[in-house]
């Protein structure tokens, strides 16, 4: 992976340095809210229900295993000894206090971390596909331009004042893990017309008040304008977004007021106007880049099939929490963050410092973190998996539910953001109970539930296959129902089933629409999905709302 | 008087804004510029936040002052304004920064071009000098001269 430089380490050990000043003098009271609030957001630090919430940065999800004890570390000292990873590859800490903040800051710097831009009207972290470098429908390794993004948007001196946030994702897969389509620029590695590898860009994604699918900008741009590119959207945005309306403000509201088509005009006459000065890679800076992220070192390995002859925990492990990798011999592992009675997502110290130990033995020293809020030990060979699970599960990192109903996506909700209408982790914790029997989830196949406390839309619930909206009804908790969404492949967005249901109802619900969904396939293998698209919701509502069913 | 950080000097400022009285030359809004006749002496213009300034390409001949206005510290449409003045206008006369303008934005703002600063109320220009030297390095190229941070190869 990137290792940082001198220069990367004196660039970060100086905002270390910055901010440490303006927590000083905010906390000597020099600097007044209003000043303090756009700098401290640039440095990850919310204002929350309870505390400060600290976002750290963990850039297209990658973490080394010293980075790994180190978040362990700041759990434990500065915490109480847990972290949340969001949906942005990231992680958060609930409970630092504001003072100690440079300090916790200043100890990431030391394994080249940091909380720059995780939060605020600003280009913010880059995300890609956790499966980079060992996918085989990969055509070319998105963390390269990944790390090349980073870097230009840090501090960037034009961009850190933006109408609102902006978020930028990679993918360089045929099969797009990465939910390109619903960020502000999604870029997607491809072949254009001459056989070359470049950019297809799309723009004005989001979810939200207001989700939307990102339309293309570009079909191919070739890969030494990327930067370049990048700056003419991002100036086209800079200058003519709205800042009136903090809910207009997304770059895909200015691509929709104005049109895709004149939108590129602009776009395209800010790029050639520009292109006396705009940044151009040259090929040894891309090749430096490349370097960086050579796959490990993999050795002859012999392909078995570890499940033959295992235990059914294993072999249910197996099947569900690891998928082929492009290297014959090794195996790519999920663990799983979805434990019953967990809330999705939090990971405890003691939990991290032993997962590093095991990244460390069984996949060269590396950890990922998957938006839907699962770890990936991407390198593990076949024949280490046995002791690999042996050791997962007693640190309860080993529950079998990948790609099924319980592997939910879930905000913070309610309990923890100053932002939520309505709880989300009770909800996760509600379906954990209701539908605990392995043998029906693995019956249902993959179902994807995604849930958000309230419309900002963090636990990414319009396209979830089943998603859930936390809503604010007089002081009480409701839940509305989305079907049909998608956020890998073919993205879709869901479609609302009708008028919400009340907290204790919604497990319920959702038994309700499974009900459907089983009724209805034709065969094992259509997918609760595919059954969605096929019939469409109104067979769901009409069972959802059946007057015999509503408690409430 | 109007006290303005001029590159890494604190001085009185010699230029009336508009609707102010007294000696010296006087700064026009875009509007009053693109009015007048051609002008006679040093030009001085505010640009507001939502004026373009390729409106500004006329007069580059004749202007010594372009002062970008922050309405609020998150509105960034000034720095865009100066590396387009700098970058693709070739503008090379005093770029001033006024209105919500504070320390903390003063090194970003330096590295856009602006190399003259009019400071929010309650900011001291001497304190905030230092901000201009926060940073050693940058990973991006950008138009201001102000400060030089090494930049990324």
């Amino acid at each position: 992976m990137y290792q940082y430089d001198a220069f990367d380490r004196t660039f970060v050990n100086e905002r270390v340095a910055e901010f440490r000043d303006q927590t000083r003098r905010f906390l000597a009271g020099e600097l007044s809210e209003d000043d303090f609030r756009p700098l401290r957001l640039r440095n990850g630090l919310y204002i929350q229900k309870h505390a400060p919430m600290l976002r750290v940065a963990i850039p297209y999800g990658l973490l080394a295993t010293r980075q790994l004890r180190m978040l362990a570390h700041i759990a434990r000292r500065y915490d109480r000894g847990f972290g949340h990873f969001s949906t942005r590859q990231n992680i958060q800490f609930n409970w630092p206090k504001l003072a100690e903040v440079p300090d916790i800051l200043a100890e990431l710097a030391t394994v080249d971390m940091h909380a720059i831009q995780t939060s605020g009207n600003c280009i913010r972290n880059v995300t890609t596909d956790h499966l980079a470098g060992v996918a085989s429908d990969e055509l070319e390794d998105p963390r390269p331009w990944c790390e090349l993004i980073r870097q230009w948007s840090t501090l960037h001196p034009e961009f850190t004042y933006l109408p609102r946030k902006f978020k930028i994702a990679v993918s360089g897969a045929s099969h797009d893990r990465a939910v390109t389509a619903v960020h502000d620029v999604g870029l997607r590695l491809v072949r254009g017309p001459t056989g070359d590898i470049g950019f297809e860009v799309q723009v004005g994604g989001g979810l939200g008040r207001m989700p939307i699918i990102g339309k293309r900008i570009r079909e191919w741009l070739p890969q030494q304008e990327l930067l370049a590119y990048l700056e003419a959207i991002l100036r086209v945005y800079n200058r003519h977004g709205r800042r009136d309306n903090i809910h207009r403000a997304r770059i895909k509201v200015l691509v929709k007021s104005l049109g895709i088509a004149a939108f590129a005009r602009q776009v395209e006459a800010e790029f050639a106007a520009n292109r006396a000065v705009a940044p151009r890679l040259e090929a040894a800076r891309i090749a430096q880049l490349r370097a960086s992220f050579r796959p490990p070192a993999y050795r002859p390995r012999p392909d078995i099939d570890a499940s033959v002859g295992a235990d059914a925990a294993f072999v249910a492990w197996y099947r569900h929490n690891t998928r082929a990798h492009k290297v014959s011999g090794y195996r790519v592992v999920f663990i799983s963050l979805k434990k019953h009675g967990e809330a999705p997502g939090d990971m405890t110290a003691a939990q991290m410092d032993a997962l590093a130990d095991l990244a460390d033995r069984h996949s060269f020293g590396e950890v990922r973190v998957t938006h839907d809020q699962n770890l990936v030990l991407a390198d593990v060979p076949q024949a280490e998996l046995r002791t690999l699970h042996a050791a997962l599960a007693p640190l309860g990192l080993a529950s079998p539910n990948i790609g099924t109903l319980t592997d939910m996506i879930c905000c913070p909700g309610l309990d923890f953001c100053s932002l939520a209408n309505a709880g989300s982790i009770g909800i996760a914790k509600q379906i954990h109970e209701q539908f605990d029997d392995l043998d029906y989830l693995y019956d249902l196949g993959e179902i994807q539930v995604k849930m958000s406390g309230c419309m900002n839309a963090c636990g990414h619930h319009h396209v979830g296959h089943i998603g859930i909206l936390g809503v604010d009804k007089h002081g009480e908790e409701w839940y509305q129902i989305t079907l049909g969404g998608s956020a890998t492949g073919q993205v879709s967005l869901g479609e609302v089933i009708g008028p919400s249901v009340p907290k204790p109802e919604v497990a319920a619900t959702i038994g309700r629409i499974l009900d459907v969904y089983v009724e209805q396939r034709e065969s094992d293998s259509e997918s609760f999905l595919q059954v969605v698209r096929r019939i469409g919701v109104a067979p769901f509502k009409e069972r959802v709302y059946a007057p015999d069913t509503v408690a409430a | 008087m109007r006290q303005i950080l001029s590159r890494r000097e604190v001085r009185a400022d010699r230029w009336r804004y508009p609707g102010e009285d007294g000696d010296g030359p006087r700064v026009q809004t875009l509007a009053e510029l693109q009015a007048a006749a051609v002008p006679a002496g040093p030009v001085g213009v505010r640009l507001a936040p939502v004026d373009e300034v390729e409106q500004l390409a006329p007069y580059l001949e004749s202007l010594e002052l372009v002062i970008v206005h922050f309405d609020s510290v998150g509105d960034g449409r000034g720095y865009s304004q100066a590396q387009l003045l700098r970058d693709r206008l070739g503008y090379r006369g005093e770029l001033r920064a006024a209105g919500a303008v504070r320390r903390d934005q003063l090194f970003l703002l330096a590295r856009c071009g602006f190399d003259s600063f009019e400071f929010a109320a309650g900011e001291d220009p001497r304190a905030a000098l230092a901000q201009l030297d926060a940073y050693s390095v940058a990973y991006q190229r950008s138009s201001g001269t102000l400060v030089s941070p090494n930049l990324r190869a």
